[in-house]
């Protein structure tokens, strides 16, 4: 028997690519679908507020209008990251806003959890949270993307424009910001 | 609490935690971290802020796609190629030119100083005749004649080459005379 398209998990990102090319409107789901809830972690954790999924939409849309410029030379997933920050970075330009970081939707979250569990999370998540409020805007970017979404130092660096020691550097400064808030709460 | 006396090892902990370690490798982390309280307490700020992250709103992905305008529209396969080449094209015309401009130029500046020469000589060739006269002038018809003499009115007066002996005036040459007695 074979198998149908959407029946080859193991399919990499550039397979896909290569299939949406051809005119595989199917692939571009298996695409969005494979990166769209890191898209919205990420961006929810850099501290984005408002129309998360109107930027994941944005980056999406950016990314396969310039998939002929992507090379493979880094993941699909990174370069996806290096183009949401920049719309991030845009955002935060055009509409001056401050960066605080507010949770951005709970209510799927609640139906998946009972109302104790739902409470404890949301105050773990809210001291998380406060935490991450007292890093810099690179060190929580370096930290997240390496806490949130398991990034090696390589593509974190390529993500937000540095070098591989210096992402080491805020990573490390990150964690001990974050346990020391921790500590103290 | 005791300090991480290995940063090998801490700096793996995000990947433990994302479980993307080799066998091998995750069996050692997790030895190191059986006795080391800083990494046990790092592991325990890193679970926290991984398990945070799932408060991000849900995608839908659908919505997404029909936002994707289809490949063939938004770039054509040939548009770059065709953009870029006719840069470099044009880029290299313009650069071909300017070297054969400059190297035309210097050609004619080159040219011109060599040209200059035989003009002035076939002015002085072209004088050269009236300024010898030709053996037979009788020969010459009555405008070659007048030409010549018009030609002849404009030469300037060349300078005295031979040595002339002094001319005494008279009066002075009875008075050398006088004194010679």
């Amino acid at each position: 028997m074979t198998a149908s398209p959407e029946e080859r998990p193991e399919e990499t990102d550039m397979e896909l690519i290569d299939r949406w090319k051809a005119g595989d409107s199917r692939a571009a789901t298996r695409l969005v679908g494979r990166h769209s809830q890191a898209l919205a972690r990420f961006a929810a954790s850099s501290g984005e507020r408002d129309g998360i999924e109107e930027l994941v939409q944005d980056t999406f849309v950016r990314a396969f209008a310039s998939l002929d410029s992507f090379r493979g030379e880094s993941t699909l997933r990174t370069w996806l990251f290096t183009i949401e920050r920049r719309l991030m970075l845009d955002r935060r330009r055009i509409e001056k806003r401050s960066r605080e970081t507010v949770p951005i939707e709970d209510s799927d979250q609640v139906s998946e959890y009972g109302a104790l569990d739902a409470l404890i999370a949301e105050e773990a998540q809210e001291r998380v949270r406060l935490s991450l409020d007292a890093l810099s805007p690179t060190q929580r970017e370096v930290f997240t993307l390496r806490v949130q979404q398991g990034l090696s130092y390589k593509e974190i660096a390529e993500i937000v424009g540095s070098t591989e020691g210096a992402a080491r550097v805020h990573y490390h400064n990150a964690i001990q910001t974050v346990k020391e808030f921790l500590r103290d709460e | 609490m005791n300090k991480c006396t290995d940063g090998e090892v801490r700096e793996m902990l995000p990947d433990l935690l994302h479980r993307t370690l080799p066998a091998n490798v995750r069996e050692r982390v997790e030895a190191h971290i059986a006795r080391c309280e800083e990494c046990r307490d790092d592991l325990r700020v890193l679970r926290a802020v991984h398990g945070a992250a799932v408060f991000a709103p849900r995608i839908d992905v659908d919505k997404v796609v029909r936002q994707i305008p289809p490949y063939q529209r938004i770039v054509p396969p040939t548009e770059l190629p065709a953009r870029s080449r006719p840069r470099l094209v044009s880029w290299l015309v313009a650069a071909t030119l300017a070297i054969g401009f400059v190297g035309i130029g210097a050609l004619l500046v080159t040219q011109r100083d060599d040209d200059i020469a035989p003009a002035a000589a076939l002015a002085v060739a072209s004088r050269a005749p009236a300024l010898a006269l030709p053996a037979d002038v009788e020969g010459l018809s009555d405008g070659s004649l007048v030409q010549l003499m018009n030609e002849m009115n404009g030469f300037d007066a060349l300078p005295a080459t031979e040595v002339v002996d002094p001319v005494i005036p008279v009066d002075a040459a009875e008075n050398i005379e006088q004194e010679l007695r």
